[in-house]
């Protein structure tokens, strides 16, 4: 994190200290996320534990084109993800009936869809790996 | 109805997608002008297959021909079939009373027989003051503009923006708002209506930027569950009201609609004022008569649709029905002050000058959030929420857009639900089964109506059928190939959602009012998604939209519970007041369970 990074002065302890506390903790509340493009490009990232797939992918700046056009707000289905299904079925809540009409509308819905705004990061969920299935955007220039 | 401005999402930067694929390689090979949107290469995601399981949605499966739209051949903007414009005064002759055969109050028929007549697209030119329109009836283009406007980022028109600014400056502003509103584009009136942005407004920054503050707070799931409580005590209120109004032959004296708006007032008073207007009690309410609100409200209703599509004389001068229309909005802004007992100080207004009274309105409205935030101490509450997020000043927009887009929509999206309701006993009654089998006996709790997917599935089907808002719209913000036709960019495409969600095409046996296929379909259905969005789609889907559900599904949920309705009149046919709605009196039979 930038922020580790950048603390190398000494001139106190208590910075130190510190400096190395947030970085446990940083540690404790990552997980690793994995989309898998449709094209087979793999990103690998972390987010924190609380966030949703959508903060991870605004918060890292990964380069999904059109992912999560509403920014969160459940009115369209761009940050569509599919899960495998043992993934999906471990999730603790259910899609919303909001967040259901929405994945009506998604392009290439399987029954492992949801939307990535409404996916919350736990421990649990480390290592999890995402599908971000092809949008008709992918089509254009 | 018109949309312009898909701004990028300002917490991230846009580049464009370094990992090429085959498609994009083929495509950059393409026109600028017309490979825009042309979807000629589909590369489909293999593991993407769209299984139709999924227990109770509409499975959105993409038919292929939405990439068939492959135009090998674009043909240009004037090949467009549609009613030729004459010379001089164009189309708009056509809208004109006895003369023109198209009927302002029954733009539905007319567009059925313009699809009928034309096809799949067809172009509305010559239109007085006003873009082309391409009215669009085929869902898969529907869908595929929806999709294609996603997070795209794309200026707006100058010429359209330098209007808006006209308007403002003449002081246009709340009506043409209101008439914007009027087509659930909610969001473009909302920034016409706040003056400094607007120079901003340009490039459509300053639009998103206030979209993505407000929808936040309005749109997220939780927000309306906070009111489900309170919303569920006003139909409480409405369900007395209509019992306590009913004649003695149990019928709804007069129109039901009546009765709804108000109901719909006193929601929206609480959603977005944080304030019981009392609406159902016109004595405590003294200036907030029944008789100033029906009457304010009655001119709104009518005005919209002749100043929309008529010609538009009021763009020049203030027109009588101009200022009706004016005053109507006055009256309802001081009634929702007055019937505040603190708001004395209002009380000089000057009941008659429209012209000053509309920016009166504003800031009243904006005194009036600033009471409501003192008198609220709730954090929770919508209005809170919406200062803390985007600040007293968009927050007050914001207020008084719901307040007065939210009314004349809900209210006739009820009216129509409880008349086709009363129409079918048999959907009552089983209705009232799941509702029953869900509450056991006490009172609706909030979260109760996620339980309920049949009454969910009735509402939409309506809503289908019938939909308040016939069609819905975008302003081209590029050329756009749509159907095959190259259409060129500021042209008004509406998207006819009323046509479509009756088509056969799109719906198996489309003329049946059948809510089960909004809970499960068996292989073969014909359901398009985008056929029927009567909320629309995207960063512009209607902002009240989870309020505007909590309180339908409330109030419908109650009807049920306490009465039997049935409608025995001659059959209502439906018409444009400007929302589409029985050509009522809805005269409702309500016998107590």
């Amino acid at each position: 994190m930038p922020k580790s990074d950048s603390g190398t002065s000494f001139s106190s302890v208590s910075q130190v200290i510190r400096i190395s506390t947030t970085k446990l903790a940083l540690k404790e509340e990552k997980v690793k996320v994995t989309f898998i493009l449709c094209d087979g490009k793999r990103i690998e990232t972390e987010g924190k534990v609380g966030d949703t797939l959508l903060d991870v992918v605004v918060n890292n700046d990964l380069n999904i084109e059109g992912y999560g056009a509403c920014e969160g707000t459940l009115t369209c289905s761009t940050c569509h993800v599919i899960l495998k299904q043992d993934v999906y079925d471990s999730l603790p809540e259910q899609p919303s009936d909001e967040e259901r009409d929405m994945l009506d509308l998604a392009y290439g819905l399987t029954d492992t869809s949801r939307l990535g705004c409404q996916i919350t990061l736990t421990k649990q969920l480390d290592g999890l790996e995402v599908l971000v299935p092809e949008t008709i955007n992918d089509a254009r220039s | 109805m018109r949309l312009t401005v898909v701004s990028k999402w300002p917490r991230r930067t846009w580049i464009l997608r370094e990992f090429s694929t085959a498609a994009r390689i083929s495509q950059t090979g393409d026109t600028r002008d017309t490979g825009a949107l042309a979807p000629s290469v589909k590369t489909q995601c293999p593991s993407v297959t769209g299984s139709g399981a999924r227990a109770r949605s509409t499975n959105a499966i993409l038919h292929e021909d939405i990439f068939d739209g492959s135009t090998t051949t674009v043909r240009p903007w004037e090949e467009v079939p549609g009613p030729k414009p004459l010379p001089l005064v164009g189309n708009t002759w056509r809208f004109i009373p006895y003369v023109g055969g198209y009927s302002v109050r029954h733009v539905d028929k007319v567009c059925t027989a313009l699809w009928r007549q034309y096809g799949r697209c067809v172009r509305l030119a010559g239109l007085l003051g006003r873009p082309d329109m391409l009215f669009v009836f085929d869902a898969a283009e529907v869908e595929r503009v929806f999709r294609s406007e996603d997070g795209t980022p794309s200026q707006t028109i100058d010429a359209f923006s330098k209007l808006l600014q006209a308007r403002v400056e003449k002081g246009f502003f709340w009506s043409r708002g209101k008439l914007r509103r009027s087509y659930r584009s909610v969001n473009i009136c909302i920034i016409t209506a706040d003056k400094p942005k607007l120079n901003n407004f340009r490039h459509g920054e300053s639009w998103a930027v206030f979209r993505a503050k407000v929808a936040r707070v309005v749109l997220s799931a939780g927000a309306a569950l906070r009111y489900a409580q309170q919303v569920a005590d006003v139909a409480d209120d409405f369900i007395q009201r209509v019992r306590e109004v009913r004649t003695s032959e149990m019928e709804t004296p007069g129109d039901i609609l009546n009765e709804i708006h108000k109901w719909s007032l006193e929601s929206l008073g609480l959603i977005a004022l944080d304030t019981r207007l009392g609406c159902f009690h016109a004595k405590e309410g003294k200036k907030f008569g029944k008789r100033a609100l029906d009457r304010s409200r009655e001119y709104i209703f009518l005005c919209v649709g002749d100043l929309e599509l008529r010609a538009p004389w009021w763009r020049l001068y203030p027109t009588k029905t101009f200022k009706r229309y004016i005053a109507a909005l006055d009256t309802i802004l001081r009634c929702s002050i007055s019937v505040n007992p603190l708001e004395s100080i209002f009380n000089h207004l000057d009941r008659d000058s429209s012209w000053r009274g509309r920016f009166e309105g504003q800031r009243i409205t904006l005194q009036h959030v600033d009471r409501s935030l003192k008198l609220t101490n709730s954090k929770t509450s919508l209005l809170n929420q919406l200062v803390a997020a985007a600040g007293p000043r968009v927050a007050t927009v914001a207020a008084l857009d719901m307040f007065l887009v939210g009314i004349d929509t809900t209210s006739n999206a009820v009216a129509s639900i409880l008349y086709q309701l009363s129409l079918r006993p048999e959907v009552q009654e089983r209705l009232f089964e799941e509702i029953s089998s869900v509450l056991q006996g006490r009172t609706l709790q909030p979260g109760d109506l996620a339980q309920m997917p049949y009454l969910k599935a009735c509402v939409k089907e309506v809503l289908r059928m019938y939909p308040v808002v016939i069609g819905n719209g975008r302003q081209l913000t590029k050329d756009t190939i749509i159907c095959g036709y190259n259409i060129p960019k500021g042209t008004q495409v509406i998207f006819q959602h009323y046509v479509m969600g009756n088509s056969d095409e799109y719906f198996t046996e489309a003329s049946e009012f059948r809510p089960e296929r909004w809970l499960s379909r068996q292989p073969g259905d014909r359901h398009h998604a985008f056929a029927s969005l009567p909320f629309g789609y995207g960063k512009r889907m209607c902002l009240g939209r989870r309020f505007a559900e909590l309180e339908i599904q409330t109030v419908v949920c109650k009807m049920i519970q306490a009465f039997r309705m049935s409608y025995d009149h001659e059959l209502l046919d439906y018409h444009i007041h400007p929302m589409y709605t029985p050509d009522g009196p809805i005269r409702l039979t309500l016998v107590d369970r």
